[in-house]
């Protein structure tokens, strides 16, 4: 079964997350592009019991952003994808620089078999990071629809300060590689931080014109 | 003692490369059944161990390892995408357009197999079935080496960013000259280091041109590096890249270290996302034979010509030279930056045949490397080389650095281009010449190189350089002129034209010219040099004194400086001080001929003979010198070693057969040895190459009347009175026959 975007997703539903086969999917399949993001709404409830994932202690997260906060956004990454850690620093430049304008950065983890002692390893190496969510089960992995490590997506909260979200963007962070084995000196767009700017203007959110480029996420 | 300034100077190419995957053959069986499936521990394992693991494995350059099932299953798909779209293992070349030893290029079938088997779900197989996975060490491959050298300080590589370009300086230590069969080098941080390019900077020229900070790393991509005093062409390829540790070079083709020498390792990095610290470690390892084949790097290039319009996409330079000798070509190393797309190398043989040296069909900066032939390609005189590169400076080429497109030239910054195509070549001899034939590759390049760019300051001054080296001191003085209408304060050139006049016997002139250039630097140690040194022959020694000692302050090492001021020393009779001024420019290069010659003249004149001849016997093991060979005669004669001295005069006789001194001095030893009628031939020898001596006339009389021929005695002695009617001993010989 695959996902359509545009469908309304409930964590949980089993047939969904057992979907997730990424291992097997194409690394240049092209999103979806401009305008999709807009009907995706998240409909979890505050103060559910549902979660979205587990932090490195190993409880569960049950909400992504606070009260006041313009938009959530999650950063997908694998400890052992060279190109994933290359844009380690890009992600930590967004937080030091939105993070004042409420803009909440989550590192997560999707990859079945990470665990909190490998990403407490990877955090000893590349810095520590302020969020950080495992999401063995997928669950923000299928509300994105994510199927790369590093991808990104924005959330952006229904109401002020609160869940649920709206998904507004996903897709690569910038232009900088084409596909495996090539790759701009330099990006040339930067596609994560415009879409940033453009929530936090109220501006329709552009979104990238080329995939993320990566390695795939591990599923069960 | 001569330290000339008619130096080559020599531009180095640098880069980048870029690299996951390596290539050491492990045998592995290819057949199976067809309804078989394809298994990691059958097919899949042997392709890995063999092409890939020597860099992913851990602690290797390569992001991941792959020497388990578990890893080869985690990266399967990836795997199956750079290998299907050939990024990896990395390799350029187009198959079928030159032979290379170590071509990484994956099988169609290792490919096909790695499809299916990803396909099929990656299954393990009966791991006993596969072969046992290859075993890295973090030790030197090659065992101890004879010399590690490390970078000085720790560079920290930022976390995010372009790439780096730096170029780490490595002073060699060694107090005589070595030679290197082979290198490795241990990066520091496998992962950010892309790849090295090693240069001998024979003049340490970096580290003087960054006196306060060589010590950190010096940022760029490419240098010009002074070569030195003389024509030096010898020249290797030392590329380092992740997979290949150590540089083994063939046999008998070492390279040279001299004391001096300094490393420079121009170094490619890649972010990594976290910073890398790094500190290369070079092991060097000697051999203990000289090289008995010199090959000599050549390039095609036509940076003059590189100015790519923004958005074209098909901008073409072309290069040609013709080769004025037969050469083996050994190797080849394309180079260019992001616009460089489709590199061609070929040559027409004068039957008209085309031998291609290398096709890259789409070039990436990032995978470069040199390229060595798995057998040497044989180019003879009058082979046309031939380089066309083609650019593409257009939006499309993801690979342009400048966003939107710029008019790019040539520079060595990653945002200019190049175009340079740089062959490893051996000389064939010369048909019936002695002549090197490197001079004559050295000028055709040079010329070539003018005939692009008539103001190209480097290959005048390397054209000159074999104007001198021939000794052809006039044409060297006008290439050194030209260079001096344009740039009338380069010091280098106005030492290099007061050597020249200098060596034509102008010396008046040259003066001027080491004064002009010295009013330009007062500091610049070449033309003092050289001034003292005119001063010197010239007896001019308080000048030639107050210049040495100025040089000595300035470099207390300058090995040099202190011969040179021992030889004032001496010539003003200051045995004692330049004893020690010997003796310190040994200490400071114990292989200085100069220094150990001159030293060995004073223990001569001290009467320690053994002292003199062992440092004689060493001065000769570097350079086979015939004044060096008299005074070891001479001191052997007179220990009565008279067969070793014997040896020596005949040594000289072999540097000088029109020289009838050694001939005359082997006769007189033969005479001592009681060996008359050898005396009496060389002696005839050398009066047929000098008839006017009468010593000799008289001295022939003599060994023949010993010999009991009394009428050649007579007439011998009669020839010495008639060229000399006062010779008194040959008057006095007669009377008493």
């Amino acid at each position: 079964m695959s996902l359509q975007f545009g469908e309304i997703l409930l964590p949980g539903i089993s047939g969904i997350l057992s979907t997730r086969s990424a291992m097997r999917r194409s690394f240049f399949a092209v999103l979806i592009l401009a305008g999709i993001f807009a009907a995706v709404f998240v409909s979890w409830a505050s103060g559910s019991q549902l979660s979205y994932g587990y932090n490195l202690n190993g409880q569960p997260v049950t909400s992504l952003a606070t009260p006041g906060t313009e938009a959530v956004v999650l950063f997908f990454a694998a400890t052992d994808c060279p190109i994933c850690n290359r844009y380690i620093p890009e992600i930590q430049g967004l937080e030091a620089k939105y993070g004042p304008q409420h803009v909440v950065i989550w590192y997560v983890y999707p990859n079945v078999g990470t665990t909190s002692a490998t990403v407490r390893q990877h955090e000893a190496d590349y810095g520590a990071e302020k969020n950080v969510l495992l999401d063995p089960h997928h669950r923000l992995v299928d509300l994105t629809h994510a199927i790369i490590t590093p991808e990104a997506a924005i959330l952006v909260p229904e109401s002020s300060g609160a869940e649920p979200f709206r998904v507004v963007y996903a897709g690569r962070i910038d232009n900088r590689y084409i596909h495996l084995g090539e790759q701009r000196p330099r990006p040339t767009q930067f596609d994560l931080e415009r879409a940033i700017v453009d929530v936090l203007q109220h501006h329709t959110v552009q979104h990238a014109d080329g995939p993320p480029v990566g390695c795939g996420i591990i599923g069960q | 003692m001569v330290r000339g300034n008619a130096g080559r100077l020599f531009t180095v190419l640098l880069g980048t490369a870029a690299l996951i995957i390596v290539s050491t053959q492990v045998s592995r069986p290819r057949v199976r059944a067809a309804t078989e499936p394809v298994t990691f521990s059958k097919q899949i394992a042997p392709i890995f161990y063999g092409h890939c693991s020597s860099c992913h494995h851990p602690g290797g350059a390569g992001p991941f390892s792959l020497l388990t099932y578990a890893d080869a299953r985690r990266w399967g798909s990836v795997i199956e995408n750079v290998t299907q779209s050939r990024f990896m293992p990395p390799w350029l070349p187009a198959p079928g357009y030159g032979d290379f030893a170590d071509d990484r290029r994956l099988p169609d079938e290792d490919l096909r197999l790695i499809k299916e088997w990803v396909k099929e779900g990656m299954p393990e197989g009966d791991i006993a079935d596969a072969p046992n996975p290859p075993v890295y060490t973090s030790d030197w491959v090659l065992g101890p080496p004879d010399l590690i050298l490390k970078v000085t300080s720790p560079t920290v590589i930022p976390a995010s960013g372009t790439d780096r370009f730096i170029n780490f300086i490595l002073p060699v230590p060694i107090t005589r000259t070595r030679y290197i069969r082979a290198m490795e080098i241990k990066p520091g941080a496998p992962r950010v280091v892309h790849h090295c390019n090693v240069i001998i900077d024979r003049t340490a020229s970096m580290r003087r041109e960054h006196p306060k900070d060589w010590q950190k790393g010096i940022p760029g991509m490419e240098f010009t590096f002074d070569s030195g005093d003389s024509f030096d062409p010898d020249s290797h390829f030392l590329f380092w890249k992740p997979d290949t540790p150590a540089l083994v070079e063939p046999k008998g083709m070492p390279w040279r270290l001299d004391p001096g020498n300094d490393l420079v390792l121009n170094t490619h990095f890649k972010p990594t996302g976290k910073p890398e610290t790094v500190q290369a470690t070079v092991g060097l390892y000697f051999s203990d034979k000289p090289p008995v084949a010199h090959p000599m790097l050549l390039q095609l290039e036509h940076d003059a010509a590189l100015d790519i319009p923004a958005g074209d996409s098909h901008f073409v330079i072309t290069d040609q030279l013709t080769l004025p000798v037969a050469v083996d070509v050994l190797g080849v190393y394309p180079h260019a930056h992001y616009l460089g797309k489709r590199l061609e190398g070929w040559a027409i043989l004068p039957n008209g045949e085309k031998k291609w040296l290398i096709l890259i069909p789409d070039w990436d900066i990032d995978r470069q490397s040199v390229y060595r032939y798995q057998s040497p390609i044989f180019l003879p005189k009058g082979s046309v080389l031939h380089m066309r590169y083609l650019y593409d400076n257009s939006s499309n080429n993801i690979r342009n650095p400048n966003s939107p497109p710029i008019r790019v030239r040539a520079g060595n910054r990653s945002v200019d281009e190049m175009g340079h195509l740089w062959l490893m070549v051996l000389p064939r001899p010369l048909p019936n010449s002695t002549e090197d034939p490197r001079l004559l590759l050295e000028r055709a390049w040079m010329q070539n190189r003018l005939r692009k760019n008539p103001a190209d300051q480097t290959a005048l001054y390397n054209l000159a350089s074999v104007d001198m080296a021939e000794k052809d001191y006039a044409a060297a003085q006008a290439l050194y002129r030209r260079i001096l209408t344009s740039a009338p304060d380069d010091t280098r050139s106005l030492t290099a034209l007061g050597s020249a006049l200098d060596r034509a016997g102008d010396w008046q002139q040259a003066d001027d010219e080491y004064q002009k250039a010295l009013a330009v630097d007062t500091t610049y140690a070449d033309a003092r040099f050289d001034l003292a040194k005119l001063d010197y022959e010239h007896n001019n020694y308080p000048q030639a004194e107050e210049d040495y000692r100025r040089l000595i302050a300035e470099n207390p090492r300058d090995a040099a400086a202190h011969n040179g001021l021992g030889a004032v020393l001496m010539a003003t009779n200051q045995t004692t001080e330049a004893q020690h001024e010997f003796e310190a420019a040994i200490a400071l290069n114990p292989d200085s001929f100069d220094a150990l010659y001159n030293l060995a003249t004073i223990e001569a004149g001290n009467k320690n003979l053994s002292h003199a001849a062992e440092l004689l016997q060493h001065a000769l093991s570097e350079k086979d010198d015939a004044d060096a060979h008299q005074l070891l005669g001479n001191i052997y004669a007179q220990s009565g070693r008279f067969a070793d001295a014997l040896q020596q005069f005949k040594d000289i006789q072999n540097l000088r057969p029109k020289d009838p001194i050694p001939r005359r001095e082997i006769g007189q030893l033969y005479e001592l040895m009681g060996q008359s009628a050898d005396a009496i031939r060389e002696l005839n020898g050398a009066l047929a190459l000098d008839p006017q001596n009468a010593d000799d006339w008289n001295n022939l009389g003599v060994i023949e009347a010993r010999a009991g021929d009394t009428a050649a005695a007579r007439k011998d002695f009669e020839h010495a009175l008639a060229l000399d009617p006062n010779h008194s001993a040959a008057r006095a010989n007669l009377a008493r026959l």
